[in-house]
């Protein structure tokens, strides 16, 4: 009886399972088969929408490495605040906040009758154990970004109070990224390294299955706070297409919506494909180390700046889409500097005039790091080769540049693209902090120091915001090593059964999306 | 030699010597020969068709496709050279002296040598280069690593049978020294068999070096390589559909005229050795051409025909007669190897 009994369940598993993949089937078939189905009812949600984009380095955020991962993180976890279109952190899983007056606490008052994706409640103590984990566990990653609360408490089911060790007023845009996405308590206390293929959270889908660097499937979490506004069943994300077949993905239905770089821009358009620029926040930039040679002679660095005709730059690796731009921060965004719009023009004269005050009137010679050394490297090359620089191409593994150029801070120079942050503060802090993993030579100038700190204490709806945080932006052009090249928008093509898709700066959102 | 000269009135040798001399011209000419500089940038004309001033037109950063072409011939050749250079040094030599390593020598280094045939060339090569740093000549010592086997079972198949010819024992009984029957009469037979196999890993090296090229292994843009630019090409197919064409014809004819030339060696190396006169030749090549078995036997790298044939030319009792060492390390496998390795590395631009 008992050794029968357990060959039972098994068989009883196999065979629901197969029932299960045959039911999904006929349900992917139907939702094939009749797209007119999906778009009648203008509340019901329907449809699939298959996204080539990016696979998640973990789906936990708390050890998530990229930050590119806040688009995927995204679909799965909720946070308490979240980014409108323009970047302003609006509310979501709490309904208002409040800062104290002098900006050192926050409350939080979280919507009524939140429920994690699997039902179990999200109240305030499940709030603050997620935030607890982020700011404490070991080998956490989003640590860093919270440095400025003290301590996060519940005084009751519907609120949340963080104390803050200084006033700091980007905590609400800070929680609408991958730093304040709240994880459900229960995953974390019974398997926390299940999360990173098992994502618990409160966001818009839940993840149902999930192949590595091939395929997400998830599906529409009906006890989203926000459930109303998510149209889509279904959800499916892929990594991204490479450039030679992404318009014919689109074309076959591989992908609904996907994103492409500019060289395939009017093949998806003759193709009869839609293609949306959505401004975003990426910057390519420089990682320049200023304690390697020839860097730690602060003329050099000027030289690199202006030795770069980032106009040609941007007319071949994105065929003209983007921006030129000499700072951190898109043109339109709060903390875009004006004045530094044309800082650091084209001028090899002056480049050359810069290199022989260093003291290299012969020329001088450098490392450019780089992981693929076609494209941007080489036309750097000859860029730099033009007014004298001498660079030597050298490739590191894309799997290990993190390490080599974040963590050991190894290489002089390095092409990088810095993906933005839900705060500007936090964004500095990436960039231009000593413990940036963008500021290589680990310096920050104290006069910047403090006008960050003087972003942080600056409530965001004060008339003084926008100046203090140009005047940082100002600041950290001139004073830092980072160049900046050109802002990179989000070129994403989809096909006609796709609805627009929203524009949002800083972390793609779905919302009010259909697909037939 | 005999074989080389026969090749060298087939039609089909003849116009694949041609392809390769021309190769070779580019290879050591190539750069100077361009119209521009290869990598002279014009951000102004990106990915132009051909005109006057770029025959080829121009690539994603404006450079001169034809210019680039022909100063890339020089790295892709020079670096299957290299690759087959190592090999034939590390398969011929131990090889050639294998035949004297007695039973237990001789299967160890049969088993280290198949152990090294079942390793892939293109992840071996990429394993190499993960380890000694990202470098031509790392990924290219690899290559010839892997590629020696065959030589070592093809000179050691061709020199086993003649260590026990007649002749051979002859001469050692007339106190020549082992250095002078290595050279005069075991070198000179074996030759052939080597440039066969020789012509048939530069193709198969070639195709390798190609491979690694379009993953970005070895040489780094801007340098160009033959690879290298059907890789970069092939983001920009919307805008330049026929670009990859010119790198992958250059590959195709190579790559081409060497497996014919291999192949008409293989076959004038069983025929055209035969008795020196033109018209044996001729019946020879007639009775090749009318599928004899020698044909049948398969293109290239034949190393057991060519074995058989030779003594035969001397008048002593066909080798298969001879008792040889023991071990099936004689024919059979050799062969065959290279031929599966190709399917399993054929470029991956599909």
């Amino acid at each position: 009886m008992t050794s029968s009994s357990s060959d039972r369940p098994l068989l009883g598993r196999r065979s629901l399972l197969g029932l299960g993949l045959g039911l999904g089937a006929s349900f992917a078939l139907a939702a094939c088969g009749d797209p007119g189905q999906a778009g009648t009812g203008g509340s019901t949600a329907g449809g699939t929408l298959k996204w080539g984009w990016a696979l998640p380095t973990s789906w936990d955020p708390v050890f998530s490495s990229a930050g590119w991962d806040v688009h995927s993180l995204s679909l799965v976890y909720a946070g308490l605040t979240k980014l409108d279109e323009q970047g302003t952190a609006v509310p979501a899983l709490a309904s208002a906040w409040k800062f104290s007056a002098d900006g050192t606490s926050v409350t939080f008052t979280l919507r009524p009758g939140l429920t994690f994706s699997d039902g179990t409640p999200l109240d305030a103590s499940a709030v603050k154990k997620s935030l607890d984990r982020g700011r404490t566990e070991a080998k956490s990653l989003v640590a860093p970004q919270l440095t400025s609360i003290r301590e996060v408490s519940a005084p009751d089911a519907q609120t949340v109070l963080l104390e803050l060790s200084r006033p700091d007023y980007q905590i609400p845009n800070l929680l609408a990224g991958k730093t304040g996405m709240v994880v459900n308590p229960k995953a974390f206390e019974s398997d926390a390294a299940g999360l990173a293929t098992r994502p618990a959270g409160a966001g818009p889908f839940t993840l149902t299955s999930y192949t590595q660097n091939a395929k997400a499937v998830l599906r529409r979490n009906p006890a989203y706070w926000d459930a109303t506004a998510i149209k889509l069943e279904n959800f499916e994300l892929y990594p991204l297409p490479d450039a030679a077949t992404v318009v014919a993905g689109l074309q076959s239905g591989q992908f609904d919506v996907a994103q492409i770089p500019g060289s395939q821009v009017a093949a998806a358009k003759a193709a009869g494909l839609e293609v949306q620029v959505i401004p975003s926040l990426v910057v390519a930039v420089l990682d320049v180390n200023i304690e390697k040679t020839p860097f730690d002679n602060p003329k050099v660095v000027e030289a690199l700046k202006f030795a770069i005709d980032r106009e040609a730059l941007l007319k071949t690796q994105l065929f003209g889409y983007g921006e030129v731009n000499h700072q951190p921060f898109p043109k339109g965004y709060v903390g875009y500097d004006p004045a530094s719009a044309d800082l650091y023009r084209y001028d090899p004269a002056k480049a050359r005039a810069l290199l022989t005050e260093a003291g290299h009137p012969d020329g001088v010679d450098l490392t450019l790091t780089t992981t693929a050394a076609q494209g941007l490297p080489e036309q750097l090359q000859a860029q730099l080769k033009e007014v004298g620089i001498r660079a030597t191409i050298d490739v590191v593994p894309a799997a290990q540049a993190t390490q080599i150029v974040y963590i050991q801070h190894a290489k002089a120079l390095f092409t990088d693209q810095f993906a933005g942050r839900d705060s500007a503060a936090q964004a500095f802090q990436v960039l231009f902090g000593e413990q940036g993993l963008m500021n290589p030579g680990r310096r920050t100038p104290p006069e910047l120091a403090a006008a960050v700190e003087q972003v942080s204490r600056t409530p965001l709806d004060s008339p003084e915001y926008p100046k203090a945080l140009r005047a940082a932006t100002a600041l950290a052009v001139r004073t830092m090593p980072n160049t900046f090249l050109y802002s990179v928008p989000r070129l994403l093509a989809r096909r006609k059964s796709v609805s627009p898709i929203p524009a949002f700066t800083a972390v793609q959102r779905f919302e009010g999306v259909t697909a037939s | 030699m005999n074989t080389l000269r026969a090749s060298l009135r087939v039609p089909v040798a003849r116009a694949a010597l041609a392809v390769l001399a021309l190769v070779l011209l580019l290879a050591l000419l190539g750069g100077r020969i361009a119209p521009a500089d290869p990598l002279a940038q014009d951000t102004a004309h990106i990915l132009g068709g051909p005109s006057a001033d770029h025959l080829l037109g121009t690539d994603y950063l404006g450079r001169d496709v034809l210019s680039r072409l022909l100063a890339g011939t020089g790295l892709s050749v020079l670096a299957a050279v290299e690759a087959v250079a190592v090999a034939a040094l590390l398969g011929v030599v131990p090889g050639l002296l294998s035949v004297r390593f007695g039973p237990a020598g001789s299967w160890l280094a049969l088993r280290a040598v198949d152990s090294l045939m079942t390793l892939p060339f293109t992840l071996f090569a990429i394993a190499a280069v993960g380890l000694l740093g990202n470098g031509l000549h790392q990924a290219m010592l690899a290559l010839g690593v892997l590629l020696a086997p065959l030589f070592f079972r093809v000179t050691r198949a061709a020199a086993l049978g003649l260590d026990r010819a007649q002749y051979v024992e002859a001469a050692e009984l007339m106190g020549a020294s082992r250095s002078w029957i290595l050279r005069v009469h075991i070198w000179r037979k074996v030759l052939p068999t080597v440039a066969v196999t020789t012509a048939h890993a530069l193709a198969t090296g070639l195709l390798t070096v190609s491979s690694l090229t379009f993953l970005g292994i070895g040489v780094q843009p801007p340098a160009p390589t033959w690879g290298g630019m059907l890789a970069s090409d092939l983001g920009f197919l919307a805008q330049q559909p026929w670009a990859p064409i010119p790198p992958a014809v250059l590959i195709m004819l190579t790559v081409g005229a060497l497996n014919l030339l291999a192949d008409v060696l293989a076959d004038s190396d069983r025929t055209g050795a035969a008795p020196a006169t033109a018209r044996a030749r001729r019946v020879a090549g007639r009775r090749a051409a009318s599928g004899g078995p020698s044909v049948q036997g398969g293109p290239s790298g034949q190393s057991g025909p060519s074995v058989r044939g030779v003594p035969s030319v001397q008048g002593v009792p066909s080798v298969q007669g001879v008792p040889s060492a023991p071990g099936a390390d004689s024919t059979g496998p050799a062969p065959s190897v290279p031929d599966r390795k190709e399917h399993d590395h054929v470029p991956h631009p599909a």
